[in-house]
Formats: C-alpha cells, sequence, structure tokens
C-alpha cells in the first residue's frame, strides 16, 4: 500500500499528510462505535492532519474524535477551531478549555478562528478585546501551537484578515474546481499565503455535500484530486462512511497531482456554473452555523439539523444526543 | 408652514452627483423629478409591484394605486414575476381610465434565457397590464454573477430590449438587481443605452457593499436615471428591529440623487406612512445623511438588514430553477 504524502505546513516545520480528515461529517456518523472506527482506520491509513471545531453537532463532533484518537493523539495533528464570530477573546478562552476537554487533550497543534463570513468580521477579530488576543495568549500558554482562521464566504474577507497583519500559522478556505473561476480563493488567497509563508489549508473539495458528484457533473476522483494538486499543506474532507473513507484513502494513497493542463480542463468546464450554483457556501447562508447567525443577527433556519440541535439541546434532560 | 426648497431646480436636465431636483411648487405636494435623459418627470415616490400583490383584498390594491395617484404618485412598478402575475393584473384593473396619468414599469423574467423569452413575456405583460405599452421595461433580478453574461449574449434578452423599443411597445429600458454592485457595473460595461437602472439604496447600503457608493456615481456620470428600491430593507427588518423608523428610513432613500423612490405598500396605512414623508419632502442634508449612516454603521457591516444582498432570501423561486439553485423551501436563505 502506498502511503499517503506529507507536505509542509507553511513555516511551521510540521509536515502534513496532504488528506485530512474533517471534524463535522465525523459528527454526522451512524453513532459513537462508527466514528472511533472511522478515526482509527483513517490515521491507519495514513491521514494525520485531523480538524474540527468547538460549535460542529454541539461538541459532539470534537466528544467523538477525542475518543477515536484516545492513545493515538502523538500520531496526529489536532486542529479544532472557536466561535467567537465577532465576539471577545474572553469567550474565546472559555471555549477553547472546553474543546481541550472534549478532546482529551492538553494541546491543540492548530487553533483557528472560525467561520471568518461576515464583511466585518476581520474587524471584529482584529479590535481590543476581540478574538486575536485570546490566540495569542494561547500560544504563550503553551495550549496552542499554532493558529489561523477559516471562511468559506470569499476571499476579499481572507484577504482582509490577512491585511490585519495578525501572524497566523494557517489559514482555511474552499478549494475545487468550481472555486477556480467563481470568486475564487485560489487565484485571490492562495498566491498571497506561498508568498508569507502561511501553510493553505484547503477544504470543501466536494463542494460541501458532494453536490456535483451526485448530479453527476464531476467524479469523486477528478474532484479530490483537483484539490490535492493545488499548491496546499492539507485539503480537508468530510468522511461520515467508511466506503468514503477507503474511496478517498485509495485516492491520496500514491497520489499523483494533475497535470496543469487537465486542471485547466476541469476548470474551464466547471466554468459552465458560473453562477455559484455548486458552491453554496458561497452564495447563500445554508453553511452558517445557528451560532454564527445569531452572533450577527441574522435569521436562524428552524429547518436545518443544527438549529434542530440546539433546540434539542435546549430541553437540559442531561442526555445531550441520545438518539 | 411654507417648505423651503434647498433643491428647487427648474427644467429638466441630467441630475449630477450628489444633487436632487426637485421640482414642486404646491404646498405639500410629492415632489416630481426628471427621469434620466428620457424627458420624463416622475414622482419622488413610486408604487413598488410585488406588494400590490399581496394585499389582501383586490378593492384594497384598487384603492392604493388609486390614493396614490390623487396624492401625486406616477411611478408604478411591476415585474412579470410578482405572484404568478396576480401584480400585473390587478395593477392593469387599478389602472383602468387612468393609464396616460402614470409612469408605467414592468420588467421581463428571462434569468438568462433568450430574446424569444422575453418577447413571450411582454406580450403577457402588456395583456396584463391593459396596455398597448409600457413606459419603462426592465431587465429583472440580475443577481447572479454570470447573469450580465448571458443577457448580452448572442439572442440573449438585450436584443429583446432593442425590438420592443423599435416595435414602439415600451418607450424606456433598464436593468434591476439586489445582489452586489459588482454585478451592476458588469452590465453597465457592456455600454449599452440604458434608460433607467434600478437598485437597493437605504442607510443600511452605504457600509455593505454599497450601490450608493459604487453604481449611483457611475449613473449620474452617464445621465442614467436611478431608481432605488429596499428603503425599508425588503420587509422592514431595520425599522421592526429598531434601527431606524419607517420615517428616516425613507427619507434618507428619497434624499440620494435618484429619480424615485419605489416603496412596497400593501396597505392603505403603509401608503398613508409612506405619504407623510413624501408630501412636501424635505431632502435631509449632507449632515443628516452622514449621521444616520453612522448610527446604524454597526448593524450595516454584517448585511444584516440587507438580506437581499447577504443571503438569498430574496432571489425568486424561476432565478433559482433556471440557475439550477434549491427552492426557496429547500434552500429558505
Amino acid at each position: 500500500m502506498a502511503s499517503i504524502p506529507l507536505r509542509a505546513l507553511g513555516k511551521t516545520n510540521v509536515q502534513v499528510s496532504a488528506l485530512g480528515m474533517g471534524g463535522h461529517h465525523l459528527g454526522d456518523a451512524k453513532d459513537e462505535k462508527t466514528a472511533v472506527q472511522l478515526v482509527h482506520d483513517a490515521v491507519d491509513g495514513g491521514i494525520t492532519f485531523f480538524d474540527n471545531c468547538w460549535e460542529y453537532h454541539l461538541g459532539k463532533s470534537e466528544e467523538w474524535l477525542g475518543k477515536g484518537l484516545k492513545g493515538r493523539r502523538d500520531k496526529a495533528f489536532l486542529m479544532t477551531k472557536v466561535c467567537t464570530h465577532g465576539r471577545d477573546s474572553g469567550l474565546a478562552m472559555r471555549m477553547l478549555e472546553e474543546s481541550l476537554r472534549r478532546l482529551q487533550t492538553d494541546h491543540l497543534d492548530l487553533w483557528q478562528i472560525h467561520g471568518v463570513t461576515f464583511d466585518n468580521d476581520p474587524e471584529l477579530f482584529a479590535r481590543k478585546g476581540g478574538a486575536a488576543e485570546a490566540l495569542t495568549l494561547a500560544k504563550k500558554q503553551g495550549k496552542v501551537r499554532f493558529v489561523g482562521f477559516t471562511g468559506h464566504k470569499d476571499p476579499d474577507i481572507h484577504l482582509k484578515m490577512l491585511q490585519t497583519n495578525y501572524p497566523f500559522d494557517a489559514v482555511q478556505m474552499p478549494l475545487n474546481a468550481f472555486d477556480g473561476t467563481f470568486r475564487s480563493f485560489e487565484t485571490k488567497v492562495l498566491p498571497e499565503l506561498q508568498r508569507r509563508g502561511i501553510g493553505a489549508l484547503g477544504m470543501k473539495p466536494f463542494s460541501g455535500h458532494g453536490e456535483p458528484v451526485m448530479k453527476g457533473v464531476t467524479t469523486p476522483e477528478e474532484t479530490l484530486r483537483y484539490a490535492m494538486s493545488l499548491p496546499v499543506a492539507t485539503t480537508i474532507t468530510g468522511m461520515e462512511k467508511p466506503e468514503v473513507l477507503k474511496q478517498n484513502l485509495a485516492i491520496a494513497q500514491g497520489f499523483q497531482p494533475m497535470s496543469e493542463a487537465e486542471m485547466g480542463a476541469l476548470r474551464e468546464r466547471c466554468a459552465t456554473y458560473g453562477d455559484g450554483r455548486f458552491e453554496l457556501y458561497k452564495t447563500s447562508i445554508k453553511y452558517d452555523n445557528p451560532e454564527a447567525r445569531m452572533a450577527h443577527g441574522f435569521p436562524v433556519d428552524m429547518q436545518s439539523k443544527e438549529t434542530q440541535e440546539m433546540l434539542k439541546a435546549t430541553k437540559n434532560d442531561g442526555k445531550p444526543f441520545q438518539e | 408652514m411654507r417648505h423651503t426648497r434647498r433643491h428647487f431646480v427648474q427644467g429638466l436636465g441630467v441630475a449630477g452627483a450628489g444633487m436632487l431636483m426637485d421640482t414642486a411648487s404646491a404646498q405639500g405636494a410629492i415632489p416630481k423629478r426628471p427621469l434620466g435623459k428620457t424627458g420624463l418627470q416622475v414622482s419622488a415616490l413610486g408604487v413598488g409591484g410585488y406588494h400590490i400583490g399581496t394585499t389582501e383584498t383586490d378593492d384594497e390594491a384598487n384603492r392604493i394605486v388609486a390614493e396614490a395617484i390623487d396624492a401625486g404618485i406616477n411611478f408604478f412598478d411591476n415585474a412579470w414575476e410578482y405572484h404568478d402575475g396576480k401584480s400585473e393584473t390587478r395593477m392593469g384593473n387599478a389602472l383602468k381610465g387612468k393609464r396616460d396619468q402614470v409612469v408605467l414599469m414592468t420588467k421581463v423574467c428571462t434569468h438568462g434565457r433568450k430574446k424569444d423569452v422575453a418577447m413571450r413575456m411582454l406580450e403577457e405583460s402588456l395583456k396584463r397590464l391593459q396596455t398597448d405599452h409600457l413606459d419603462i421595461w426592465q431587465v429583472h433580478e440580475v443577481v447572479y454573477d454570470n447573469d450580465p453574461d448571458l443577457i448580452f449574449a448572442k439572442d440573449g434578452a438585450i436584443e429583446a430590449l432593442d425590438q420592443a423599443k423599435q416595435q414602439g411597445k415600451v418607450r424606456f429600458v433598464g436593468f434591476t438587481g439586489h445582489k452586489d454592485p459588482a454585478i451592476h457595473l458588469k452590465m453597465l460595461s457592456h455600454n449599452y443605452a440604458f434608460d433607467t437602472v434600478q437598485m437597493p439604496l437605504n442607510c443600511f447600503d452605504a457600509s455593505y457593499r454599497s450601490f450608493e457608493t459604487q453604481v449611483l456615481p457611475e449613473l449620474s456620470k452617464r445621465g442614467i436615471a436611478p431608481l432605488g428600491m429596499k428603503s425599508m430593507s425588503g420587509s422592514g427588518e431595520g425599522v421592526r428591529n429598531g434601527a431606524v423608523t419607517a420615517a428616516e428610513a425613507l427619507r434618507y432613500a428619497m434624499s440620494l440623487p435618484v429619480a424615485v423612490t419605489i416603496s412596497g405598500m400593501e396597505s392603505l396605512e403603509v401608503l398613508h406612512q409612506n405619504l407623510e414623508v413624501a408630501r412636501g419632502f424635505q431632502a435631509m442634508n449632507a449632515t443628516e445623511l452622514t449621521a444616520l449612516r453612522n448610527r446604524v454603521r454597526l448593524y450595516a457591516t454584517d448585511g444584516r438588514f440587507e438580506l437581499f444582498k447577504s443571503t438569498k432570501k430574496y432571489d425568486g423561486a424561476l432565478g433559482r430553477e433556471l440557475h439550477g439553485f434549491p427552492t426557496p423551501e429547500q434552500l429558505p436563505a
């Protein structure tokens, strides 16, 4: 079995696997046992990069990953994200303690600001008392090794974050063949990260929920290969089922990057959909969690799974994730 | 009390940037303004067509239109797709015998489709509106990044605008959209001879993906008539929240250098509330405009009160379908 290539994470002197396991989908696994097994199989398959977030499934994703990595923590590069959504550094530090507890670890390898998706998020991040201060403090306390941010909305918001000149180690963004020609992180943000030596983390290679693959517009292999062929440290993707993990491991093990010509051809094919129908995280607020919407005074979608989970949690029966 | 008119300017002409051209000599009348270079004069407040389709009864729609005309409103907005034609049908009935008193606009809903679709829609609109011509015909809901490419493609909607004008079925043409000033600028980059351009203009807009700062000056430069809409955030979100009052929201929008501010009025009560601002309208001065912009800036900069820009909520079902997006039920915002 060929192994998954390892790549340098920016200037950190750390190497991470070119394929990373997404935390949101881990919480979508059938049950805890499945999730733990998925993590074990991922580690055995050569994945070292594990993504997560304080707000995914109200903590369930972090808890399940913590259980999956028990005894394997030193084999993983562990990342989670903090969900201030413009709120202050004190809240961020409280979220950090919760994340560490759920993940059963005393430190994170990478801690990122989650969901930088509203136009004024950079301003709120950098303000006095804002989340930037928490990143610095957590690093100083030795609770996190590296820091970064993520967002799925607009390359201009990412550039605004970079213009704060905060010393980010990593930056996460959607990267796929549709992005190549639509409000493009690939053309606007990626070169800037390379220039600064910041580790680039790709996400949403399958457009969020695999929409183009399900509609027969692209194949799973070309979709993932395109994303992994970009100059990124890792491509984070959600794998909630053993078959999806198996499919992606097969592509990543012994990975051969696409040629420039192949990438250009796929981009061109995807450019037909120049209205953003396959990048709903950019063109709608579907992917903006209730936590983010409420902090910004946006309407919450009562039908969404995340909102339903929140409502269920307010019943406070002491058994938060029972089905 | 006699209102003083700081911006009183006689005659026709092209409004320069930041300059209003209100003409209303009678006390308490709604000012009239030139519609770009068309030679038409329109009332500074216009009746929005979407909300005519949401009034409880046909009778109330008739009364809103009749009272609006009596009060001096002569600008009437509509669109082929509003309530599956109900808005146009109601307005057609309400304007019976009054057609020559108004500047009548409706919009064509190709959403990227070809000229022939547009021409069929025009015939349907004329029939529903019970008229042989439109004063203004606009391309509706230019909100997807690739809409300008599709509209200006060979056999695209722009050719329908030309043809309809040649046939004398429409006098003037334009386009509208609520999403992004960059898309409007892309439309303008084709240098097509639009007579009117419609866009959201309100006190939040200036601090968030701003049509006021990015598109309005360009229109003034070209002599294209700007039509403002969504003065109350689309559904009064900013008003309900208490960020602004309805009166100051409308006054702000009407104080910008636009020909008309189109406002949805689904009840007589809302019409009366708007008339109170529009009658003997006093424009805010530059200091007042800046003060209001600054006051609401905190709420403006994440787009929470401009959901038509920041979410899918205001993107119509037909446009979504033709662009391969989920339905409003599947994707509310």
